[in-house]
C-alpha cells in the first residue's frame, strides 16, 4: 500500500500528526530548544525559583489580593484621573485670552533677553571661551573655535551625567557612607548652579571676570566642605550608633 | 531543528551580497538626502556673494564680524539720508538682478559701497532692501523715540525725518551711562515707511566730535560721515538682535559703556573704529 504511506495534505494518514502519547509537552519542547530561547527559559526559570524560595523563607504574610483587575477598577480610576486633566485643559483654553500678545517685533530687542531658566546651565557652558586654550605651536591660535568649545563642554557634561547609571558604586544609600562620591555630587550640583549664574552674568552687579572665576572655584569649595563635613560625621559618635540602629551595611 | 530551513544558509557569498545591496541602498538614501537638502537650502535669487565692507569693529563677544556702516549724505536742508545709489541691472550666471553700488576713492584705492552690505540676518528679504523699492533714502526717527535713554529726543516727533540740526548737543551730550561728549545718539528707521515692524530696518545714528576729528585723517570717514554723523544698521551680526548704545547700565560690565552693546550675548562694537572686513552677503529671494 504505497499510496497510504504517502503524506497527505488533508491530514489523514500517518506521518503528519503524531499520536498523542508521542507529542512532547510544552515544557519538554521548551527544554529541548537551544540558543537564545533556551537561555531565556533558564533565566526566567531560575528567577522564578529564587522568588519562590524567598517567599518560602520570608516571614511576611502572603496577601490574598495581589492587584486589582484592569476592568472595571483600574479603568474607572484612570478615566477619572484623565477627565480631571482634560477638564483642566478645556477650562484653561476657554478662559485664557486667545493670544499671548503681539507677535515678536524683530526691530526691537527686549532689555532682558534670556533663555528659559532651566537651560541657563547650558547657556553658561557656551560662554567658556576664556578657558579655550591657545596653543604655542599654532602661534597662539586656538585649536577650535569658542563656539565649538562651548558645544563640546555641553557634550562632556551631558556625557558625564549619562554614564552615572552605569557606575556601580555599591549599595550605599547615605552620603556618609561614600564621602568622596557624595562630595563629587555636591560639586556637580554647585557647578550646575554656578554655570547658570554665569549665563546671566550681564545682569549681576559683579565684574564678569569674577563671576567666571567663581564659576569654577565655588564648586571646588563646596565639594571640599561637603567632603570634610561627611568625613567628620562618619568619624563621629552618632554614625556608629546610627549604623547599629539601622543595621547599615558597614562601609568598606 | 525545524526552523533551520526558514532562512537560507549563512554563507560567504550571501554575506557579500548582503553587504553590496545594503551599501548601495545606504549610499542611495544618503545621496538623495544630501541632494534634496542642498536644493532646499541653496538660496535662490540674485545679488549677494563675498564682499568687502566697512563697519564698527567688533571689540568683544561672540559676534563674528563688525556691524556694517551706512554712508551718509545730507540734502540742502540738512536732512540725513543713507546713501542709496541709483540701481543698475547686472547679469551674472544668466541671472539678471539689480545692484546699488558706488565707488569711493580711499587712499588711492577703490572701495565699493553696495547696499548688499546689509543683506544678512533676514534683511535681504525686506522690501526696503530691494534696490528699486518704492522708498526714499531719508533716515526717520522711531515712532516712539527712546526718550528715557536719550532725553534729548523729547522734542522729536516720532517718524519725522532726521535733520543734522537736531544733533546740536553732539559735543557734550551724555546720559548717566558712560562718559559725556562721545557723541549724540539716535535710533531710527531707514527705507521702511508704511511697512510692518517685521519689515522695518532699524538704524543707529550718532553725531560725534570724535568722528569729525577722524574725518580729518581718514578719507573713508571724510566721504561717508558729513558733519560728524555716522550710521550703522541695527542688526547684531551674531544672532540679529538690535544692539543699543548707552541704554543699559550692564554694558559697563563689558567695557561697553561708550560703545554699541548687544544685550543678547554681550557683543560689543566700537562706533569710532571703522574697519574693513569681508563677509558673504545673502542673495535677495526672487519675487513670488
Amino acid at each position: 500500500m504505497s499510496d497510504n504511506d504517502d503524506i497527505k495534505t488533508d491530514g489523514s494518514g500517518p506521518g503528519i500528526v503524531a499520536p498523542d502519547d508521542e507529542v512532547p509537552t510544552w515544557r519538554e519542547r521548551k527544554e529541548r530548544t537551544t540558543g537564545l530561547s533556551r537561555l531565556t527559559y533558564e533565566y526566567f526559570e531560575r528567577a522564578r525559583r529564587e522568588d519562590q524560595d524567598l517567599r518560602q523563607e520570608s516571614s511576611y504574610i502572603e496577601r490574598d489580593v495581589l492587584g486589582f483587575p484592569a476592568w472595571p477598577h483600574e479603568t474607572v480610576r484612570n478615566l477619572a484621573i484623565g477627565s480631571v486633566f482634560v477638564g483642566m485643559l478645556l477650562f484653561l483654553s476657554a478662559t485664557m485670552p486667545p493670544h499671548l500678545g503681539d507677535p515678536a517685533n524683530p526691530a526691537v530687542t527686549p532689555e532682558i533677553i534670556l533663555p528659559d531658566w532651566y537651560l541657563y546651565w547650558s547657556f553658561g557652558l557656551l560662554q567658556l571661551g576664556p578657558i579655550n586654550p591657545d596653543l604655542a605651536i599654532l602661534g597662539g591660535e586656538k585649536i577650535m573655535s569658542d563656539e565649538l568649545y562651548g558645544v563640546l563642554a555641553n557634550v562632556v557634561v551631558v556625557g558625564a551625567i549619562a554614564i552615572v547609571p552605569f557606575l556601580n558604586k555599591g549599595g550605599a544609600r547615605r552620603p556618609v557612607e561614600q564621602p568622596f562620591w557624595a562630595a563629587v555630587g555636591v560639586g556637580g550640583v554647585m557647578f550646575a548652579f554656578t554655570t547658570s549664574v554665569l549665563a546671566i552674568d550681564n545682569l549681576l552687579p559683579i565684574d564678569p571676570n569674577i563671576t567666571f572665576d567663581l564659576t569654577f572655584l565655588l564648586p571646588l569649595v563646596a565639594a571640599a566642605i561637603a567632603y570634610a563635613v561627611l568625613k567628620t560625621m562618619r568619624e563621629g559618635y552618632m554614625y556608629d550608633l546610627n549604623r547599629r540602629y539601622y543595621r547599615l551595611r558597614p562601609p568598606r | 531543528m525545524a526552523n533551520d530551513d526558514n532562512y537560507p544558509v549563512e554563507s560567504d557569498r550571501r554575506r557579500f551580497v548582503k553587504g553590496v545591496v545594503g551599501g548601495a541602498a545606504l549610499s542611495g538614501v544618503l545621496t538623495t538626502g544630501a541632494v534634496s537638502v542642498t536644493s532646499l537650502t541653496t538660496p535662490s535669487g540674485g545679488g549677494g556673494g563675498t564682499m568687502n565692507y566697512r563697519g564698527a569693529n567688533r571689540d568683544l563677544g561672540p559676534a563674528p564680524r563688525s556691524i556694517p556702516q551706512i554712508p551718509i549724505e545730507l540734502d540742502d536742508d540738512g536732512n540725513i539720508m543713507g546713501l542709496w545709489p541709483e540701481p543698475e541691472t547686472r547679469e551674472e550666471g544668466g541671472v539678471e538682478f539689480l545692484v546699488s553700488e558706488r565707488e569711493f576713492e580711499v587712499d588711492g584705492e577703490t572701495v565699493t559701497y553696495s547696499t548688499e552690505w546689509f543683506q544678512y540676518c533676514g534683511l535681504q528679504t525686506f522690501q526696503g532692501i530691494e534696490p528699486d523699492a518704492d522708498q526714499d533714502a531719508y533716515f526717520r526717527y522711531d515712532d516712539a523715540p527712546p526718550t528715557n535713554d536719550y532725553p534729548w529726543m523729547e522734542n522729536i516727533i516720532g517718524g519725522s525725518q532726521m535733520n543734522v540740526d537736531d544733533f546740536d548737543q553732539y559735543e557734550d551730550w551724555g546720559n548717566d551711562i558712560g562718559d559725556a561728549g562721545i557723541g549724540q545718539p539716535a535710533t531710527g528707521t531707514w527705507r521702511s515707511e508704511d511697512l510692518p515692524p517685521e519689515q522695518t530696518i532699524p538704524i543707529f545714528v550718532m553725531r560725534s566730535a570724535l568722528i569729525e576729528e577722524l574725518a580729518e585723517e581718514d578719507e573713508w570717514i571724510a566721504q561717508t560721515c558729513p558733519e560728524g554723523l555716522i550710521a550703522f544698521v541695527g542688526k547684531c551680526t551674531h544672532f540679529c538682535c538690535v544692539p543699543n548704545y548707552k541704554q543699559l547700565g550692564e554694558s559697563a560690565n563689558f567695557g561697553a559703556e561708550n560703545k554699541i552693546y548687544c544685550q543678547c550675548h554681550q557683543s560689543v562694537y566700537d562706533p569710532l573704529n571703522i574697519v574693513e572686513e569681508q563677509f558673504v552677503s545673502l542673495p535677495r529671494p526672487e519675487d513670488g
